[in-house]
């Protein structure tokens, strides 16, 4: 699950963007400006739809979507 | 994708075109010369049940959730038979801004408290978003809530704010953790009696002139706990959620409008004569009402995809900013399209053709502008 998100990130939404580091599935996503809120839009319809699930929007909040390993927690605990 | 509507469906969008046709178009063109709110217009509106279209019917709606298709259509018929583009704007933009996000994010206090009043026109709602240095940007908003002991103090000004100068609460967005970015910002309701609250004087502007616009300040303005929406840190997903639903059903009456124009303006270039025939038998003229209705049903079919991929749930970031910018430039070319066909009538304000120019223009600005909205369909196509 971890490997598929990061993969979409870097392959579908950072193709163009010139990262120092790595992207960990500890880096902050849309807080740190990684991705703008489009690309967490896209983030968030990728996830439900790879791993069908609804996201309801009370859930796109930042204990949820913060990063790759919080993506992961919210995914496993639906 | 299905695109038929119930008989049910087609039925209320009657209902709603005679009801505004009835009701609505009453010295439209005076008010927008002196720029004239008419509250007893939103107060029928309320009473026939538009804004309730936007509430669960526990708190003041028809269904017992919102039915974003029924209310596509409806906005649809409201924008066709009310020859005043500034009151469905006014109307959508508090359906849509306003009690949507208490809908989907307040909890059972808050619908209570306000979509009650929101929905039945005791209540006018606006939504705080844009800031003088935060537009486009507008996650670089400086307005700040910072915690106090049962509640935030609110700081900065917000500025464009639709129903604002009039407004008897406003769903406001504040930095409440600005190290956090965008998952710093929080949605906050404030009540237009609160102190440190200040809403600015009507601010004239070039079209939709019936709907007042202005600034709003907040002063060491207390809000209570009580009247955070949602979690702190929820302002993104609030403001992500309602803006599809907003796009859609703002544009859904400038569809009708524009379906209006059309025919008006079939009406007059058959009616009107010159070199002995009817102008319309002019190519000229008749490739231009083509272009009208090619403009009209595009649009038309952008906006019923979203409205539908949004009943089922899904997300239509691409097909919103296409409708978007579709819809809103045509009304644009359309309306220039309808002067130029009027000839010297259709620039006179008294036929009530220019005005509809006057109003389009704010079309391409407000709710993301069109060079946004082709960031957006540039960037989901990988650019
Ligand atoms: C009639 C009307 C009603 C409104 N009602 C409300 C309301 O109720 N509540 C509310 O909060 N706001 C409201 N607004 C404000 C509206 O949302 C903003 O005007 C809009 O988002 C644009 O911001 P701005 O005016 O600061 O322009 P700017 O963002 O400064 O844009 C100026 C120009 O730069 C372009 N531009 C900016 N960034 C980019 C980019 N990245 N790429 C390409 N071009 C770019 C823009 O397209 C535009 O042409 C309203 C506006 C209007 C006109």
């Amino acid at each position: 699950m971890e490997q598929v998100i990061l993969k979409y990130i870097n392959e579908q939404l950072l193709f163009d963007n010139e990262m120092e580091e790595d992207l960990d599935s500890d880096t902050d996503l849309l807080g740190s400006g990684i991705l703008d809120s489009l690309g967490m839009v896209q983030l968030i319809a990728f996830v439900e739809k790879e791993f069908m699930v609804k996201v309801p929007p009370e859930d796109m909040v930042i204990e949820n979507f913060m990063n790759v390993d919080s993506v992961c927690a919210y995914l496993l605990s639906k | 994708m299905d695109l038929s509507w119930s008989k049910a469906q087609i039925e209320y969008k009657k209902k709603v075109i005679e009801f505004a046709e009835q009701n609505l178009n009453n010295s439209i063109s005076e008010r927008d010369h002196v720029l004239e709110f008419s509250r007893e217009d939103w107060n029928k509106c309320a009473k026939f049940g538009i804004q309730g279209l936007a509430s669960p019917k526990k708190y003041g709606g028809h269904e017992d959730d919102i039915d974003i298709l029924t209310a596509t259509l409806a906005m649809e018929g409201l924008g066709y038979g009310c020859r005043d583009n500034g009151l469905p704007f006014s109307l959508n933009a508090q359906m849509w801004t306003v009690q949507l996000p208490i809908a989907q994010f307040g909890n059972a206090f808050q619908k209570e408290k306000y979509l009650k009043p929101l929905a039945s026109g005791e209540w006018i709602g606006s939504h705080g978003l844009t800031e003088a240095n935060a537009g486009s940007d507008i996650f670089n908003m400086e307005t700040t809530a910072t915690k106090v002991d049962g509640g935030y103090l609110l700081n900065g000004s917000k500025r464009l704010i639709t129903l604002g100068p009039i407004c008897d609460m406003v769903l406001v967005f504040a930095k409440t953790n600005p190290k956090l970015g965008k998952w710093g910002v929080s949605g906050f309701i404030v009540e237009s009696n609160s102190k440190g609250f200040k809403r600015s004087a009507n601010k004239s502007k070039m079209g939709l002139r019936t709907v007042p616009i202005g600034d709003l300040e907040f002063k060491d303005c207390f809000v209570p706990e009580e009247n955070r929406l949602g979690k702190e840190g929820a302002g993104w997903s609030i403001t992500i959620a309602s803006l599809e639903y907003d796009r859609c059903n703002i544009l859904a009456s400038q569809l009708g409008a524009m379906e209006y124009q059309l025919e008006d303006t079939i009406k007059f270039v058959k009616g009107r004569k010159q070199f002995g025939q009817s102008i319309g038998g002019f190519q000229s003229i008749s490739n231009r009402i083509a272009d009208m209705k090619l403009r009209l049903e595009t649009s038309r079919l952008l906006l019923y995809k979203v409205a539908w991929l949004k009943s089922q749930g899904k997300s239509a970031m691409m097909e919103a900013a296409l409708l978007k910018l579709h819809l809103s430039e045509s009304f644009i070319s359309s309306s220039l399209d309808a002067i130029r066909c009027h000839g010297g009538s259709g620039y006179l304000t008294e036929f009530e053709v220019e005005r509809n120019l006057r109003d389009a223009v704010g079309g391409v600005i407000y709710a993301g502008t069109s060079d946004i909205q082709r960031n957006i369909i540039s960037q989901i196509l990988g650019l």
